[in-house]
């Protein structure tokens, strides 16, 4: 049982992820802005990110590690391409349509400019959409298991 | 001098006539279709915006399906109902499904359907995320922003009393070229604008619900992260404002109310438990 439940876990466990910081940004030793603040990393500068925790990154950065704002980094490298899924389907679109990837509305995702334009109702569907859907209190007792309190938030001005 | 004036704008008035006078031209009719036009776009009352929207949802299903996992449709159905009673509109007829595309994309459609691809839930992490894209989608009807683009949209579209033919008659061929004309705007996308309230409004809705407000953030940061000539993100990148854009503009405008709300749950464990199987 164990096990199983940290076997559900290891997805969280996200191995660390390339970011740059894109403001200076105070490195603090805890998630929160009146946390002790172990540097101050200038812009530009490459870290590994860990974990999110509310508006906090964890990063390692050189030989210290700590806490960033989220909204003061950018994920992933600074390089362009990445390998993989991505440059295959822009191939294969290539391939189907002689055209390069930017214009490649033509493959298979069904979700494409091009299909979304042209698609034809599909009541079937349409019915088990209808099917799928939860009243209110369903969808209370759902959030109450969760532990979700609804709180009064204003919309900004 | 001012009969004067008046005599030489009569003839003005007599000889631009003759100039520019067409034939066959009903100025009542004209101005019947101006009124019909007017009407229609202010019209669209909520029975009629949720009668549009089915025919567009059904079209957008007829361009992918839902993924055949109803434990997961019915829990992102939960996450986004109880969203949904959280706004000013609790009791529109909201459903809400997962397409089956790797497309990285979500839709909102007028009267209370909305979409999300599986491509984008893979590439989440939380319920959280979950809560602040769907809060994203649910601005849009809250809004009426697609269901104003349609109005604006139809007058172009169709001729004036087409436009409100196909209001009033829901099997006419001019309803069909409404609901095919509305289906597109999805290729298009809506202002600018209007997503960057999405952005705004959605956090707020994602905090009353209870969520980590950093939610949606959290996800636009995700979608940065990722080569940005992945075809699976060429319809979302052309029809959005770039992740950057928007991520800056929640920064400037939102981050009392997201530092506010964020430890609140994330819910990752439950998400998992549901998606990821």
């Amino acid at each position: 049982m164990r096990i199983l439940a940290l076997l559900l876990l290891l997805p969280l466990l996200a191995a660390a992820e390339p970011a740059t910081v894109i403001k200076p940004a105070e490195l603090k030793q805890e998630p929160a802005s009146d946390a002790a603040t172990l540097a101050t990393l200038p812009e530009n500068t490459a870290v590994d990110a860990l974990e999110r925790k509310g508006g906090w990154t964890r990063v390692k950065a050189g030989a210290g590690e700590g806490w960033v704002r989220m909204l003061s980094l950018r994920l992933g490298g600074a390089t362009t391409a990445k390998p993989g899924a991505s440059g295959l389907t822009q191939a294969f679109n290539v391939a189907r349509t002689g055209t390069s990837g930017t214009q490649a509305t033509t493959g298979v995702r069904g979700l494409d400019a091009e299909q979304i334009a042209n698609a034809q109702p599909n009541p079937a569907e349409l019915a088990k959409l209808e099917k799928f859907a939860a009243d209110r209190d369903a969808a209370t007792s759902f959030a109450s298991q969760g532990k979700l309190s609804p709180t009064s938030v204003a919309y900004p001005k | 001098m001012k009969i004067l004036s008046l005599l030489a704008g009569l003839v003005f008035a007599a000889t631009a006539q003759a100039q520019f006078r067409l034939p066959n031209i009903d100025i009542n009719k004209m101005v019947d279709t101006v009124k019909n036009v007017g009407k229609a776009v202010k019209d669209i009352d909520e029975p009629e915006e949720i009668a549009i929207g089915k025919d567009v949802a059904s079209r957008l299903l007829g361009a992918a399906p839902l993924v055949a996992n109803p434990g997961m449709q019915r829990y992102v159905n939960n996450v986004g109902r109880w969203l949904a009673v959280q706004t000013e509109r609790p009791d529109l007829p909201w459903q809400f499904g997962v397409l089956d595309s790797p497309n990285v994309n979500a839709f909102a459609v007028p009267g209370g359907t909305i979409f999300i691809t599986r491509g984008l839930l893979e590439r989440m992490r939380s319920e959280a995320e979950l809560a602040g894209v769907l809060g994203h989608e649910i601005v849009h009807v809250l809004r009426k922003h697609h269901l104003k683009a349609i109005q604006k949209g139809a007058q172009s579209a169709l001729a004036g009393d087409a436009a409100a033919a196909a209001l009033r008659d829901r099997a006419g061929p001019a309803r069909d070229k409404l609901i095919a004309f509305s289906t597109e705007m999805y290729s298009r996308g809506l202002d600018k604008s209007d997503e960057l309230e999405a952005d705004r409004l959605g956090v707020v809705i994602a905090a009353r619900g209870g969520y980590d407000a950093y939610g949606l953030p959290s996800v636009l940061q995700t979608l940065q992260a990722m080569n940005a000539q992945d075809s699976a993100l060429a319809l979302m990148f052309k029809t959005h404002p770039a992740p950057a854009e928007r991520l800056d503009s929640l920064s400037e405008k939102m981050q009392p109310v997201l530092d506010a709300y964020s430890s609140q749950p994330q819910l990752a464990e439950r998400f998992v438990r549901q998606i990821k199987k």
